[in-house]
């Protein structure tokens, strides 16, 4: 307590400024303050304690950046080279194809982050304090719990949607010259669904949050990063079962037969079909397959006649509702994911030591 | 011991503390007083109750029944958060800090850290500052885990089995480190321990729980005082029948003689040898025989507690 023991403070101590222990500390935190972000209390402790997995995640989404950035040079070197968009891609051949991969290989590894991040981020990052004590040793100082549980989420919260936004963005941006051409990507796939606007972080932070809470109700690493695997999986399989109806399907139909040539609709280009049908006089729909039993066209056709089919009925979702449904369904998630928080803090009050 | 030690606010309260596990009871009705100022051993045998009645102090558990109060107020308050230290058994570290950055954490999570407390108890073990916490001997961890709990200047130090892996050297020195803190800034400390002979010297209060109960709890000094050992030739196959108005807590009979601890009611007449027990006969005597009548003297009573003071209250 004294500040009368400047002499008696050897080199080689925290704070390492020949001063009194107090003022020693401020010294100590202004010279850093001048070195590096100044943290301090607990934002310090959690981002100590998680500095090597923040900053892992923080480096490979920059590299990954800076492949995309990359990627997409190289992209539209070869558009105008090949004089798109005026001159379309059909014919475009085999040479195009290293370009179409290139997105399928960055998708397919930014498609497994929520898992990654969820089992390796999240699942650890209480149930390990409550596994080995240590949980205990932070609760047995001045500050409370509640704080505690606050900064982990927040800061592991930030790691997660600065990269993962950050990839979405440079992601949409490298597709957006392409965007239009199903051949690269559908906008239904979950390659471009779910790893452009929104949804990759959404996806991600109910991946890393349910991790968390995991985590707290277990109390034990492995067991938690298991069942999390489990659980962001599962999350995987349900979200990409629920994209469809995250958006108002259209229905175009059709009057001029089923049997010809120019019958069918055309759809806006990018159309997602969901359904195909046929439209009877009544307006009622009959199924796909009606007639398709006849032997000869003019059998099915006078069974055609008989089922009153005069057009086809088809369901589809419009590339322009991309956007909409994507802040729809990153909604919901958004509000699972302040669920689980909610009950992070409800059972952390008695139970995070 | 004048009363006007006792009139100072009590530290820690306990009323009729309970604490239920699956598998049954590890504290129940437990209530007793430290004073303000103490250094009070917390002694049972394993499985007693005691590591449960620090964690209820340090709020890490939530007691069953009844409740506890540190300076009046609940475990778990900001108030008391900030004036209570704990030491848990286990002694958790972050592995991967560096010891510098473990006293660190102290520093920021604490308003009122003194670092140069921290650093002297570090220094005198010449523990290297930058040294990871993982790769130091389990004593040099326990040094960094007191000074860590030293630095954050505490009111009230809860410490549960702190000395338990430390060898006889560094033991001493740490209850000296302990003994200097604790005298300077007016600390109480409640240490649990069952090495009996850690406690001498150290402690001047005791709070004795065996069976999940409070045993006998108060100043060191009273407690010897109105406990006599009376040793002599045994009659028959018990204890003569003249000591048999006194307070018997434990005897035992070797050969022709028997030695007894007693609670005496009143002057001890007869051709035995008497004599004030030290303080390891008093606790093994107490441990031995977990049907003696609990003793709280006064100090050591929380209001509405009732027991009189040296009338051998029958275990209820």
């Amino acid at each position: 307590m004294s500040t009368f023991t400047s002499a008696s403070n050897p080199a080689g101590t925290t704070t390492g400024t020949p001063t009194d222990g107090k003022n020693g500390t401020m010294n100590a935190t202004t010279t850093e303050a001048t070195r590096r972000p100044h943290l301090s209390g607990m934002t310090w402790l959690v981002w100590r304690q998680h500095r090597a997995g923040f900053w892992s995640i923080l480096a490979a989404a920059a590299l990954s950046v800076a492949w995309m950035v990359y990627q997409r040079g190289q992209l539209t070197d070869f558009l105008t080279g090949h004089g798109y968009p005026a001159k379309n891609l059909d014919e475009v051949g085999s040479a195009f194809q290293q370009y179409v991969d290139a997105f399928s290989f960055v998708a397919l590894g930014l498609g497994v982050i929520p898992i990654l991040l969820g089992v390796f981020l999240g699942a650890p990052l209480l149930a390990g304090d409550l596994e080995n004590g240590t949980a205990k040793l932070v609760a047995a100082q001045s500050m409370s719990r509640t704080r505690w549980l606050a900064t982990k989420l927040a800061l592991a919260g930030l790691v997660v949607v600065v990269s993962t936004g950050v990839l979405s963005a440079v992601f949409g941006w490298w597709w957006n010259p392409v965007k239009s051409e199903v051949t690269v990507m559908d906008w239904m796939s979950s390659q471009a669904f779910n790893n452009t606007g929104p949804v990759p972080v959404a996806l991600t932070l109910l991946s890393v949050f349910g991790g968390v809470a995991i985590g707290v109700v277990l109390r034990r690493t492995l067991m938690a990063m298991v069942v999390t695997f489990g659980f962001t999986v599962a999350l995987q399989v349900v979200w990409s079962y629920s994209i469809e109806s995250l958006g108002n399907a259209v229905t175009v139909t059709t009057n001029k037969g089923v049997m010809g040539e120019n019958g069918s609709p055309s759809l806006p280009r990018g159309a997602y079909e969901i359904d195909y049908s046929f439209v009877t006089g009544s307006g009622d729909l009959v199924g796909f397959g009606t007639c398709s039993g006849s032997q000869t066209d003019a059998a099915r056709q006078v069974c055609l006649d008989k089922a009153d089919v005069v057009g086809y009925a088809v369901e589809y979702l419009p590339m322009s509702q991309m956007h909409g449904m994507q802040w729809f369904g990153a909604s919901i998630l958004f509000a699972v994911t302040a669920g689980v928080v909610a009950f992070l803090f409800f059972w952390g009050r008695k139970r995070l030591v | 011991m004048s009363d006007g030690m006792y009139a100072g606010k009590p530290a820690l309260e306990a009323y009729g503390l309970g604490m239920r596990y699956r598998r049954g009871w590890a504290l129940r009705d437990c209530s007793f007083r430290l004073p303000a100022g103490r250094i009070c051993g917390l002694v049972g045998p394993n499985g007693a109750g005691k590591t449960t009645l620090l964690n209820i102090a340090a709020h890490v558990l939530e007691p069953t029944n009844g409740s506890i109060s540190l300076f009046g107020e609940a475990p778990g308050s900001a108030e008391s958060g900030r004036r209570t230290a704990f030491l848990a058994q286990e002694k958790p570290l972050f592995r991967r800090f560096t010891v510098a950055e473990t006293l660190r954490l102290g520093r920021e999570l604490n308003p009122g850290w003194d670092q140069r407390a921290a650093e002297d108890i570090i220094r005198a073990g010449n523990v290297p500052f930058e040294a990871k916490i993982s790769t130091l001997s389990g004593g040099q961890r326990t040094r960094v885990a007191i000074a860590l709990a030293f630095g954050k200047r505490p009111e009230l130090l809860l410490l549960d089995e702190p000395m338990s892996d430390l060898d006889p050297v560094v033991r001493h020195e740490i209850m000296g480190i302990l003994l200097a803190e604790a005298a300077e800034h007016g600390t109480t400390v409640l240490m649990s321990t069952h090495v009996l002979a850690e406690l001498e010297n150290v402690c001047d209060y005791l709070v004795v729980v065996s069976g999940g109960g409070v045993r006998l709890a108060g100043d060191v000094d009273e407690l010897m005082s109105v406990h006599t050992m009376v040793t002599g030739v045994r009659e028959g196959d018990g204890l003569p029948v003249a000591l048999g108005h006194h307070t018997l807590v434990e005897s035992r009979i070797s050969g022709r003689q028997f030695t007894a601890l007693i609670r005496p009611e009143g002057p001890v007449t007869g051709p035995w040898e008497t004599d004030t027990p030290n303080m390891e006969e008093l606790l093994l005597a107490y441990l031995r025989s977990p049907d003696a009548p609990p003793l709280v003297t006064p100090t050591a009573q929380v209001h509405g507690q009732g027991q009189a003071f040296g009338i051998g209250t029958v275990a209820a």
